[in-house]
């Protein structure tokens, strides 16, 4: 019976959608640093905790107020609450279950559930026994205050910070992987503590009763000289206990010294590390952002222009110098080789990444990187640059949108500016908005005031708007003159008058931006609710 | 037709070759050994060998007398600044255009008396934030205006005795009538300036303002030809 109830409930976890929407919410909510959430929820749990403490204080004079020993009684109901919830989610108790479950059958043997029981217990216990775990259970002794001892356990109230403060973490994290070395220095130190505190009891404890008194006395000497703090509350007299102060003072600074190099090389290991994480926490506040594969000249103008039209953006370049320059200017910089599959999933190339810019000098580079960026991304936005005019094919086989060849771009600026350096320097202004006009798209969606009807009862004249043409890939405008072919549609300038504009159509116009922006508008307020939706 | 120096043999200087209209120039290669002579040859370019430090070398190319345009696009900004100054000592009228490497030496190139300066590497830039801001209009243009079809953008300047003297911009109706978008005037008497035709004020047309179009050549072409009509009349 018992039995069969147990498979129910496991059965059930490993089905209920409910149960796993709840189980990801709360994980969400304390375990996944990349969530929102458990950001909101660390820092109200770092109040909480600061706000206790204090109050803790105040009791130390004054009785603890009901507003005092109510909030006191909650944020305990919070913790023990929090402590029950990261065991629930240390691991599945269902998927041990489970797997037992499906070996018994595989054999044809009866289910051992006292093997079963041990495991999950042990599980339990393994995460019960983990540092944060054992903080968490401290943090919650010291409001049982009938048990005058556990008040001293505040202090775990104050470590159970490393939980919610990531810095810290990431200072714990920092010191444990130089575990070995501190280590070392810690039963040097014992070491020379324990000859400290021997030399100095047998010299001082006959001559000089008074100060050194016991072998705790001594201890407590001996740690006082070595760390370099020197109360002065007990000195010694006989020549022995100075030659041991004096070879306790020296080698006291020989191992403040290490541990202080112990700590800087492993932050300095880390360094490139933490500022990499530091740049992903930034990117991950970002709506959208462009890659930048390369800061070189180009690289540079593009980083120039996006920063100039307030959007945000991330290069990634192996070249050391390339790097520091960017990070000069202030820009995210990782400092990697873009080709490799974890830089571009790390910069964000599957989630908020909406283009890539592969801008390096070296083609070969460049194909590599498209084809990395669309093999991990089939539909972002590739644009490359491709230094001789035979590689652009290969960029476009690689996965690239648009390629870009700088001296031929470069010639078509020259020959436009010999022959019509007005009418040329008019045009660019209007795509780059330098000009008061600008050059916009506007989409014909389905029901809009302007679906169906023709140029001429738009009246663009009265919009003070100049419509230029319409892109379109409806086959009933074909029988129009002036179309050119783009990709997969048609471009048709100057539409004549009777020209009916039909859903999906692009007008292309130009115009005021407060004119342009005027009509967009209303051609929103005109769709029906659910297509604006 | 115009005739054009080339000073510097790369990428560059064959990539503009190969956009200007073969008909209505003519070029003069200026490379600076047998090797590159051989190359541009090839490609049936009159070649010179000359040493552009020369200023009677730079005469007898033809700067100073019968050359309309100079492009300098030699790989170092100090040779494009050198030429530069040689050349616009020899000629005040003269179009200059250079190519620049490092973007400290634009200025000096302007100093130095160049019309126009090319940086490559900024242009791309550029042009690759326009492709990144604004995909369907670079698209569009890239693919019409500055790409293989047959739609251009064109500068046409009113000339003496036109028809469309006195005309405003209102008026002109070129939509209809010739197939082509007028984008905005450059009123030569006021302030040399591009004003769109969009703008509340009405333009009234002056000889020598340039209307600037956008439609098909042919139609460009024929617009062009209606005005010069007008004169022999």
């Amino acid at each position: 019976m018992l039995t069969q109830l147990v498979f129910a409930l496991v059965t059930f976890q490993q089905h209920s959608s409910t149960y796993k929407k709840t189980k990801r919410f709360f994980y969400h909510l304390l375990e996944n640093s990349e969530s929102r959430l458990k950001s909101r929820f660390d820092k109200a749990m770092i109040m909480s905790v600061l706000f206790s403490v204090f109050l803790f204080i105040d009791e130390v004079d004054t009785p603890a107020s009901n507003f005092e020993k109510m909030f006191e009684h909650l944020l305990i109901a919070l913790f023990i609450l929090e402590y029950l919830l990261r065991a629930w989610l240390y691991n599945d108790v269902h998927h041990i279950i489970l797997t037992h479950h499906a070996k018994s059958l595989y054999l044809n043997r009866p289910m051992q559930w006292g093997k079963v029981a041990k495991i999950i217990i042990a599980k339990k216990v393994e995460y019960m026994l983990t540092p944060l775990a054992i903080i968490d259970l401290l943090a919650i002794l010291p409001s049982f205050r009938s048990l005058t001892l556990f008040r001293a356990l505040l202090i775990f109230r104050l470590f159970k910070l490393f939980r919610y403060f990531k810095s810290l973490r990431l200072f714990a994290e920092i010191i444990e992987t130089k575990r070995f070395e501190l280590y070392t220095l810690t039963v040097f130190l014992g070491f020379l503590i324990f000859i400290g505190t021997v030399g100095i009891y047998l010299f001082e404890h006959a001559a000089n009763g008074q100060e050194v008194r016991n072998l705790f006395d001594a201890v407590y000497w001996s740690i006082v000289t070595v760390t370099s703090v020197g109360y002065g509350d007990i000195a010694p007299q006989t020549t022995g206990g100075r030659l041991v102060a004096i070879g306790l003072i020296l080698t006291g600074f020989g191992v403040l010294s290490f541990l202080i190099s112990i700590i800087v090389s492993a932050v300095n290991d880390r360094m490139h590390e933490l500022r990499e994480s530091s740049i992903y926490a930034e990117l991950k506040r970002y709506k959208s952002f462009v890659i930048i594969c390369g800061f070189g000249r180009v690289g540079q103008h593009i980083a120039k222009q996006l920063e100039k039209h307030n959007q945000h953006f991330i290069i990634i370049d192996n070249n050391k110098i390339n790097a520091i320059n960017a990070r000069r200017l202030g820009y995210l910089v990782i400092h990697a080789d873009a080709s490799k599959n974890e830089v571009l999933i790390n910069a964000g190339i599957k989630q908020k990444a909406s283009a890539v810019l592969c801008t390096t000098g070296d083609d070969v580079v460049n194909v590599y990187i498209t084809l990395t960026s669309r093999y991990l991304n089939s539909s972002i936005r590739i644009i490359s640059r491709a230094n001789h005019p035979q590689n652009v094919k290969k960029l476009y086989q690689a996965g690239a949108d648009n390629v870009i060849q700088p001296f031929e771009i470069a010639a078509l600026v020259v020959a436009q500016y010999i022959g019509k350096p007005v009418a040329f320097e008019a045009i660019l202004g209007v795509i780059r908005e330098e000009k008061q006009f600008i050059m916009e798209t506007l989409p014909v969606c389905s029901g809009s005031m302007i679906d169906g009807i023709t140029i001429a009862e738009l009246d663009f004249e009265r919009r003070k708007l100049m419509l230029v043409g319409v892109v379109s890939a409806n086959p009933t405008h074909r029988k129009h003159k002036n179309s050119y072919a783009l990709k997969n549609q048609h471009f048709y300038f100057n539409p004549p008058p009777f020209f009916v504009l039909r859903t999906g159509d692009l007008l292309v116009v130009l115009g005021r931006e407060i004119g342009i922006a005027y009509f967009r508008e209303q051609l929103k307020n005109s769709r029906p609710k659910e297509s604006k939706r | 037709m115009k005739r054009i120096a080339v000073f510097g043999y790369s990428i560059m200087s064959l990539e503009v070759i190969k956009q200007l209209n073969e008909e209505q120039y003519s070029y003069v290669f200026i490379v600076k050994n047998e090797t590159e002579a051989l190359l541009v040859a090839e490609q049936g370019f009159d070649t010179r060998i000359i040493d552009f430090r020369n200023d009677e070398a730079i005469k007898s190319v033809g700067i100073g007398e019968n050359i309309d345009i100079l492009f300098c696009f030699y790989p170092t900004d100090s040779d494009n600044v050198f030429l530069t100054i040689s050349a616009r000592s020899l000629d005040n009228e003269l179009t200059i255009i250079a190519i620049v490497d490092d973007p400290e030496s634009a200025e000096k190139l302007l100093a130095a008396g160049a019309n126009k300066i090319i940086d490559p590497y900024e242009i791309c830039g550029r042009k690759t934030h326009d492709m990144l801001a604004k995909p369907d209009i670079t698209d569009i243009l890239d693919n019409t205006v500055f790409g293989r079809h047959d739609l251009h953008i064109a500068q046409i300047e009113i000339p003496k005795n036109s028809s469309l003297e006195q005309t405003k911009t209102s008026a002109l109706l070129l939509e209809g009538t010739y197939n082509l978008i007028l984008i905005g005037v450059v009123d030569k008497v006021s302030d040399d300036n591009l004003h769109f035709v969009m703008d509340e004020k009405e333009h009234t047309l002056n000889i020598g303002d340039v209307l600037v179009v956008l439609g098909p050549a042919s139609d460009i072409k024929a617009f062009k030809e209606e005005i010069e009509a007008v004169i022999c009349i």
